[in-house]
């Protein structure tokens, strides 16, 4: 990374490697790089050709049996988690840090002196010119605007701007490892789950899914007061609003309008406004009895057992109606209770005289809930590797070395990168000193 | 039909009058002809934007105001205009009709496709919950950008494998803007995949779903990154680097339209 890298360094390689220092070097290869995000890339590829995550039955119906038995075995139905694809990981991981740590020791150590070249290297370099006048420090320093002086003896000086740019790689890939190391914290540490509200209800549980499915406690309850959907004119959702509480022991935290994009924070916990649905109570007259029901709530009196079981908002144009199941002498049946269709609301079951007087649809949230530590984690990666992308690729790296010669000064550059734009750069310095010294 | 489709109309047209003066210039080969190409790149470029403009203040007149960036019609007009706006930024390099005429045909065809094709709802379309948000700005330009960046590198690709002389460039001059557009889309592409990811922290509820539009841009960013680390570490020029930029190309167009029309997802607001 050195603007002297004129010669490079014969490096004595011993005769023969032992088999862990080869593995160590394969380790730190580009080849290997190459190889694991060719892996990744090629891993992820599966992920969104194959369906992940859906049930057995819907790969059977996609695939044949012994397909998914491979599909199953490889992991392919869970690709991003599988273990092959999180050991393609966490092999990058380590061979980022060894590539990393292999380029930059030399300039973390700090041990490249700054020196000047000799005359004969300077006249060799292809941008030099003499300047046959002693103009004397200031002057000097004014020409070079923007250059930082790193060395300064008898002979002459040196001087640099952009160094920043050489950090711009080490930059980008540390935050990689940072964004690697916060994605793995929020997998160990956090977690991710949902929970169904209705209005009035208050829950301080969440429903976990995955391998094992169970309830976890939260460490405090939320409650929603209000749930609101509105629409467009044309019927497409515009806003969905959920009025919660943050309850902790008895006493109420405070109170937000959970929204879509507008989330609740809470001791490190997000709330998302994730989903909403209708769930129906049925309201039924039996033998001259109000009673109210839910889907799947079971009404017994004397020999009558029954209980709603399907609800449809529309069925045939004919409006809402609710499947009952009940026992007829014993034996399972069904029945459709239509809700506006007067022959089709009623019916004896068991001697009872049944009629669905109306039915309720009362709106629910559903609100996903995750902890997330390794957040600010991948936030700082993010905005490094931002800003190392742009000292590494558009702020360059030149130098400038200042030979004093009798009568005058020899002066040669050197840029690494954008050699182009610093040709420029340097016939216009040529030209200003000329201007000086005529 | 209102007043902006009539704008981006004449747009369109003035696409293909771009076309058909590089055609020209091509069989006449005359140096002002040139400069005609950029006169008119310029104002298709100002009229394009006053089209946008127009479809977003029109949005406020229907009550339901939001940048054009919110549905499939959106987002090809204003990759074909992030298109032009490349072009001209990077006019200085770009001064050869072998290039700008492989950008002002495919502005032509997305604006095309956007008009013509039955299948696409052109008129402004309220906001779902999710697109309402701050992030929605910042995430599809960047993202756009850098496909439009990256057009300009498959189209050096392309041409790093024909010699005409006196229409292609010469290769070194290829391969030099071939970087140089990669090293504008790829922080870009980096920019709009984390932008992207901070908003589905906030609308979804998670940074990262592998879902079918993100893992592909994860592939798109790794292809890139492969080409800058084969260019800037091994040394690769050439021939080699042409083929990289048409693959991470195709990975692109795979991006954008790919996973609409193949896979379902999350990003399902642009077909």
């Amino acid at each position: 990374m050195s603007a002297t890298k004129s010669k490079p360094q014969e490096k004595a390689t011993p005769p023969e490697k032992s088999f862990f220092e080869s593995i160590q070097d394969f380790l730190a290869s580009i080849k290997f790089a190459i190889i694991l995000l060719a892996c990744i890339a090629l891993g992820s590829i599966l992920g969104t050709v194959i369906k992940q995550g859906a049930g057995v039955d819907e790969y059977l119906s996609l695939y044949s049996k012994s397909t998914y038995r491979i599909i199953a075995m490889l992991g392919l139905n869970d690709v991003y988690h599988s273990p092959w694809f999180l050991a393609l990981l966490f092999l990058f991981a380590i061979n980022l840090t060894l590539c990393t740590l292999k380029r930059f020791m030399p300039i973390l150590r700090g041990d490249k002196k700054i020196t000047l070249p000799d005359e004969g290297t300077m006249a060799g370099l292809s941008m030099n010119f003499r300047v046959s006048d002693n103009l004397g420090d200031a002057i000097l320093s004014a020409m070079l605007k923007g250059y930082r002086c790193i060395y300064s003896g008898e002979e002459g000086k040196v001087f640099q701007k952009g160094a920043l740019s050489k950090y711009g790689v080490l930059l980008i890939h540390t935050s990689i490892m940072l964004i690697l190391i916060g994605g793995f914290v929020g997998l160990v540490a956090g977690f991710k789950g949902f929970m169904v509200l209705q209005k009035g209800e208050t829950k301080n549980t969440i429903s976990v899914g995955g391998e094992r499915p169970h309830e976890k406690p939260l460490g405090f309850a939320i409650k929603c007061k209000d749930f609101q959907v509105s629409f467009y004119p044309n019927g497409a959702p515009k806003d969905y609003v959920s009025t919660v509480e943050v309850i902790e022991g008895e006493q109420t935290i405070f109170e937000k309008q959970i929204r879509v994009n507008d989330p609740l924070s809470f001791k490190g916990i997000q709330v998302y406004q994730a989903s909403y649905g209708k769930t129906p109570t049925f309201l039924f007259n039996i033998g001259g009895e109000q009673i109210t029901l839910k889907e799947r709530e079971t009404y017994r009196k004397k020999d009558l057992v029954m209980m709603p079981i399907r609800f449809e908002e529309n069925i045939h144009n004919f409006g809402p109606g609710v499947m009952v199941a009940y026992l007829d002498q014993g034996e399972p049946s069904t029945v459709w209770f239509l809700k506006n269709m007067e022959r089709f609301n009623e019916k004896n079951i068991q001697g009872f005289p049944v009629r669905l007087e109306g039915i309720k649809e009362t709106l629910y949230t559903g609100l996903s809930v995750s902890k997330d530590p390794g957040i600010w984690i991948v936030w700082t990666g993010f905005a490094f590797i931002l800003f190392g992308l742009y000292i590494n690729f558009f702020i360059y790296f030149r130098r400038i070395y200042v030979r004093n010669i009798s009568g005058g000064y020899l002066i040669a550059g050197v840029a690494m990168k954008n050699k182009e734009a610093f040709k420029g750069e340097f016939e216009a310095l040529k030209g200003k000193f000329d201007g000086i010294s005529s | 039909m209102a007043f902006h489709h009539k704008i981006l109309g004449i747009v369109t047209l003035l696409y293909l009058c771009l076309f058909l003066i590089h055609i020209i210039y091509f069989a006449a080969k005359k140096e002002k002809i040139k400069s005609v190409i950029w006169f008119v790149l310029y104002g298709t470029l100002v009229l394009h934007t006053v089209g946008l403009i127009l479809r977003w203040v029109e949005s406020y007149q229907l009550g339901i105001g939001h940048a054009p960036l919110s549905n499939f019609y959106e987002s090809l007009i204003f990759y074909s205009w992030c298109l032009s706006l490349i072009l001209v930024l990077m006019k200085k390099r770009l001064n050869y009709p072998a290039i700008t005429v492989f950008g002002t045909l495919i502005s032509l065809l997305l604006m095309g496709y956007a008009s013509i094709s039955p299948s696409i709802d052109r008129n402004i379309q309220p906001l779902v919950p999710a697109l309402q948000s701050n992030w929605l700005h910042i995430h599809v330009f960047t993202c756009f950008i850098a496909y439009a960046s990256f057009v300009v590198s498959f189209t050096c690709g392309l041409l790093y494998m024909f010699t005409w002389k006196g229409v292609v460039p010469p290769r070194e001059t290829l391969d030099d803007i071939n970087y140089r557009s990669v090293i504008v889309g790829f922080p870009m592409l980096s920019a709009g995949i984390f932008t992207g990811a901070v908003w589905a922290h906030y609308a979804w509820g998670s940074y990262w779903s592998w879902d079918p539009k993100e893992t592909w841009s994860l592939i798109t960013w790794i292809i890139y990154a492969l080409f800058l680390h084969a260019r800037l570490v091994r040394g690769w020029k050439g021939k080699k680097i042409a083929i990289l930029s048409v693959v991470g190309f195709a990975s692109v167009i795979f991006t954008y339209f790919g996973v609409n029309f193949i896979l379902s997802g999350l990003h399902s607001y642009a077909t």
